[in-house]
C-alpha cells in the first residue's frame, strides 16, 4: 500500500504552454509522480484540463533541466517582447539563443504523405523559394553570424523537389558554409544516380529520413513501403562517398524497437556521419492522423537504445547540447574501430564535462583547440592509468591520429578533418515540442530557427506549432491569429504581422 | 635575380635527399636554376618524383633520381658512388628527408621514435658520411642539413621530431668542427612554418597559434627556403661553417 507522501505529485517548475486546442497561451505545471514519471499538467478557460507525460525518470529529467546552457544571444534582435513567448519570434530581445542550425524551408511540395510529418505540405500551387530571397538568407546569416557559420539545412516539404536546389547547395558552399544539408525522403535520390552524383561534386550533405526495416510501420509512419527505396538511396549515397546523416522518427510501438538496428546500419556504412533521432512530435500531419499512444519521451528513447544496442550505448553516454535547452538534444559520439570492433562511445574516455564543452561553440563537434585539449588529457589518463578498455582505445585513437596527420606525405587540412569525421560517428536524440508539450522554457532556448529573407528567425518548434500554418506559402487555408494569453496576462491580442 | 642564381651554383654537383616534393622539390628547382647539376633521392612517392624528375627536364636539367630510404646504409654508399662515377664527384648534399607523427608521447612508441630518429637523424649521418669522401677528396664541399623550429621550446611538436632535429643542429656542429680543415661547410637550416608539408593539414587555431607569434605574420614559402639553401652552398657562403640559420619569419 502507498504510503501518503508517495502517493502525492511533487511541483517540478512552473512554466507557460499552450493549450493543444486553441493554442493560447496557458499557466503550466511539471510534476513528478510517485511512479517516477513526468508530466505537464494544464488548463484552458475555453477546453479544460490538459495533461501530457514528459519523461518516465524523474531523477534524468530534474538533473538534465538542471544543466544551464550557455547564454549566447542573437546579435540582431528583430522584435521587442510584446505577447510573450512564443508570439514574438523573430527573434524577440527575450530570445536567449542565437542561430546554431539555420533551417531554409525552401518548398512546400512533397512527394510523399507521411502519417508522422511534423508539418503540412501543399503541392497544389506549390510555393519554390525563389534563388534571389535565398540570396537575402544567406546575407543576414553570414552578417549575423560572421565567419562562425558553418552549418544550413535545407526542408521543406520534400527539397529535392524544388527545381533549383542545386543552385542553393552550390550558393551555400561559395558563402564558404561547411555543412549544407538536404533534408530528404530519398525518393528522388533514389530513382536519379545523376543527381547524387552532382550533390557530391558540391559538397552537400544528405539527412535521410529512415524510420523502419518493417513493412508494417513502414506504412503506419510513411503512409507507403518505402524501405527498398531507402537502401537504393543508400547505396547510391555511399557509392558517392555523399556525408550522410539518418533521421529516424521514433515512435512507442512502432518502430522504437528497431533503433538498434538503424544504428547498426548507420555504424556500418562508412558514408554516415550522424544518426539524429527524433521523438515523434504532433504537429502538422501528425498532429491530425497519428495516434498520440506513440509518443514517446526523450529517456524512453535512450534507454530503448541502451536495450537494443545491447549496451553500446548507455543513457549516461549522451550528453546535452550546450547551444540549446538540454531537454531538447541529447548527444553521444563513438570511436569508431576500423577493424570491427565495437565502437567506444566518448564518454567511456572524456568525462561528460569536457565532451559538453566540447559541444559549446558548435551544435557538432570540430577540431577546436577545447576539444584537442580534452583528447589529449584523455590520452595521458588513459595511457597513465589504464581503465576500460584503454588500450584498444589508445590503438584506435593513434590511428586517428596518423590517418589525419600521415607519415609520409601531408594532406589537406579539408582531408584531415573528413578522415577525423570518419572515425567518428554522432548520435543525436533530438525531442521536438508540440503545443501539448510546448515548454517557453525550453522555446526560449531554442537554437535551431527557420530563416526568412527580411532576417527573421523563427525557433523551429514554434514554427512547427504556430507560425507555418499561418503562412499561404505552405497552407491552401491558411489560420488566422487570434486572441490568446500571454503569461499570466490577459489581453487581446491582434492578428500579429511578420 | 634568375642570372644571379644561375652564377652561384654554376656546374656544381648537387645532391638533395627527399627532393620529390615539398621543401626539397624547391631546393632542387633553385639549385637548377642557379646552375647546378641535380640529384635527388625520394623513399615511396613514385609518381612525385616522375613529376619532379620532369619539371627539373624542363628548366633543362639532366636530374639523377634515385629511390631509396636515407637510413639503408647501402643505399646511401651506391646513390653517393653512382653520383661520383657519373659526375666525377659530389659539390654539394642537403640532408632534407624528414619524417614525423603527430603523436604526443603517450602514443608514441619505440618503433615511432626508431623511425623518425633512423630518417632524421641516421640518414643525415649516414649520406654527410659517405658525402665527405669525395669531399675531402676534392677539399671543398658543402653539408646543409634542414632543422626546424620544433627543436626550440617555441611551439608545441612531436618530441621524436624535435629531438630529432636538436640533434641534428649538435651533430652540424660537430661535423663542421671537424671537417673544416678541408674546406667542407657544415651548416644547418631552420625554418619555420612554411605554406607546404604539415602545415596544410594543421587545424586553423593551431596555424593561428602559429602565427600571432610570428613577427612577420606569415607562414614562409618553400622558395624562399630553397633560396636561402642556395646561397648557403654556394661558393657566396664563403666563412659561415658549424651555423643554425634561423629563417621562421621572426618567432
Amino acid at each position: 500500500m502507498q504510503s501518503q507522501a508517495e502517493a502525492v505529485e511533487r511541483l517540478i517548475n512552473h512554466t507557460i504552454s499552450l493549450c493543444k486546442v486553441c493554442k493560447n497561451a496557458i499557466p503550466a505545471q511539471v510534476v513528478a509522480l510517485p511512479n517516477n514519471e513526468v508530466w505537464m499538467r494544464k488548463a484552458c478557460g475555453a477546453h479544460g484540463t490538459q495533461d501530457v507525460r514528459l519523461s518516465n525518470n524523474v531523477e534524468w529529467y530534474e538533473q538534465t533541466r538542471a544543466i544551464q546552457p550557455k547564454r549566447v544571444p542573437p546579435k540582431v534582435v528583430q522584435k521587442a517582447v510584446e505577447h510573450g513567448c512564443p508570439f514574438d519570434c523573430g527573434p524577440c530581445e527575450s530570445h536567449t539563443q542565437k542561430v546554431r542550425l539555420p533551417v531554409v524551408t525552401i518548398t512546400s511540395a512533397c512527394n510523399l504523405d507521411c502519417p508522422i510529418c511534423y508539418v503540412h505540405n501543399k503541392n497544389d500551387n506549390a510555393f519554390h523559394m525563389g534563388v534571389e530571397d535565398f540570396k537575402k538568407i544567406l546575407g543576414h546569416l553570414q552578417s549575423d553570424h560572421g565567419g562562425e557559420l558553418d552549418i544550413v539545412n535545407f526542408t521543406g516539404g520534400e527539397p529535392t523537389v524544388h527545381p533549383h536546389f542545386l543552385d542553393f547547395l552550390a550558393l551555400a558552399k561559395e558563402a564558404g558554409i561547411h555543412r549544407v544539408t538536404i533534408c530528404s525522403n530519398g525518393i528522388r535520390l533514389a530513382k536519379d544516380e545523376s543527381l547524387v552524383q552532382r550533390i557530391a561534386e558540391l559538397g552537400g550533405r544528405v539527412a535521410l529520413s529512415f524510420d523502419t526495416f518493417e513493412k508494417d510501420a513502414d506504412y503506419q509512419l510513411q503512409g507507403a513501403n518505402l524501405l527498398a527505396i531507402k537502401m537504393r538511396c543508400l547505396e547510391l549515397l555511399e557509392k558517392h562517398n555523399v556525408d550522410t546523416t539518418l533521421i529516424p522518427v521514433m515512435t512507442r510501438g512502432v518502430n522504437d524497437h528497431e533503433i538498434g538496428k538503424i544504428i547498426d546500419l548507420a555504424l556500418g556504412m562508412r558514408n554516415i556521419r550522424h544518426l539524429e533521432i527524433h521523438t515523434i512530435t504532433f504537429t502538422g500531419q501528425s498532429g491530425v492522423t497519428f495516434s498520440r499512444s506513440g509518443r514517446i519521451s526523450m529517456y524512453e528513447v535512450l534507454q530503448q537504445i541502451e536495450q537494443t544496442t545491447n549496451g553500446l550505448l548507455r543513457p549516461d553516454d549522451f550528453v546535452p547540447s550546450p547551444c540549446a535547452h538540454p531537454l531538447c538534444y541529447q548527444i553521444a559520439y563513438l570511436l569508431v574501430d576500423p577493424d570491427g570492433g565495437r565502437p567506444i562511445p566518448f564518454s567511456r574516455f572524456l568525462p561528460r564535462e569536457a565532451i559538453y564543452d566540447s559541444l559549446s561553440d558548435r551544435l557538432y563537434l570540430e577540431p577546436t583547440p577545447k576539444l584537442e585539449n580534452a583528447m589529449r588529457e584523455a590520452i595521458d589518463r588513459l595511457w597513465v592509468d589504464g581503465g576500460e578498455d584503454a588500450e584498444r582505445t589508445l590503438r584506435l585513437l593513434k590511428q586517428l591520429l596518423l590517418q589525419m596527420f600521415p607519415v609520409d606525405g601531408t594532406v589537406s587540412r579539408e582531408a584531415a578533418l573528413q578522415a577525423g569525421e570518419q572515425a567518428v560517428k554522432a548520435i543525436y536524440v533530438h525531442s521536438h515540442m508540440d503545443e501539448e508539450t510546448f515548454d517557453t522554457e525550453r522555446a526560449v532556448e531554442c537554437c535551431d530557427s527557420n530563416c526568412y529573407s527580411d532576417g527573421t528567425t523563427i525557433p523551429v518548434c514554434n514554427y512547427n506549432v504556430l507560425y507555418r500554418e499561418k503562412e499561404e506559402h505552405f497552407n491552401l487555408q491558411p489560420v488566422a491569429w487570434n486572441a490568446r494569453k500571454g503569461g499570466q496576462k490577459d489581453f487581446p491580442i491582434p492578428v500579429v504581422s511578420r | 635575380m634568375t642570372n644571379q642564381k644561375i652564377q652561384r651554383l654554376e656546374g656544381k654537383r648537387c645532391l638533395v635527399t627527399g627532393g620529390s616534393r615539398g621543401l626539397g622539390f624547391a631546393i632542387c628547382k633553385a639549385f637548377v636554376q642557379a646552375g647546378a647539376k641535380i640529384a635527388f633521392t625520394f623513399s615511396r612517392n613514385k609518381e612525385d618524383a616522375e613529376e619532379a624528375r620532369a619539371r627539373l627536364s624542363e628548366m633543362g636539367a639532366e636530374p639523377i633520381v634515385i629511390q631509396g630510404s636515407v637510413a639503408d646504409s647501402s643505399h646511401v654508399e651506391k646513390t653517393v658512388a653512382e653520383l661520383v662515377t657519373k659526375w666525377g664527384g659530389l659539390d654539394v648534399l642537403v640532408n632534407n628527408a624528414g619524417i614525423t607523427h603527430m603523436l604526443p608521447i603517450a602514443l608514441l612508441e619505440e618503433a615511432d621514435w626508431d623511425a623518425v630518429m633512423d630518417v632524421n637523424v641516421k640518414g643525415a649521418y649516414l649520406f654527410s658520411r659517405a658525402a665527405l669522401k669525395p669531399m675531402i677528396r676534392a677539399r671543398s664541399g658543402n653539408i646543409l642539413s634542414i632543422g626546424s623550429f620544433a627543436s626550440e621550446r617555441i611551439v608545441e611538436a612531436p618530441v621524436h621530431y624535435a629531438a630529432s632535429k636538436s640533434a641534428l643542429r649538435g651533430f652540424t656542429e660537430a661535423l663542421a668542427r671537424e671537417v673544416g680543415r678541408y674546406n667542407v661547410k657544415v651548416n644547418v637550416l631552420s625554418p619555420g612554418l612554411l605554406d607546404a608539408g604539415f602545415s596544410q593539414s594543421l587545424p586553423q587555431h593551431r596555424l593561428n597559434e602559429y602565427l600571432t607569434q610570428s613577427s612577420m605574420g606569415r607562414l614562409g614559402t618553400v622558395e624562399e627556403i630553397a633560396d636561402m639553401a642556395a646561397f648557403l652552398v654556394s661558393d657566396d657562403n664563403s666563412f659561415m661553417t658549424g651555423a643554425k640559420v634561423v629563417a621562421d619569419g621572426g618567432l
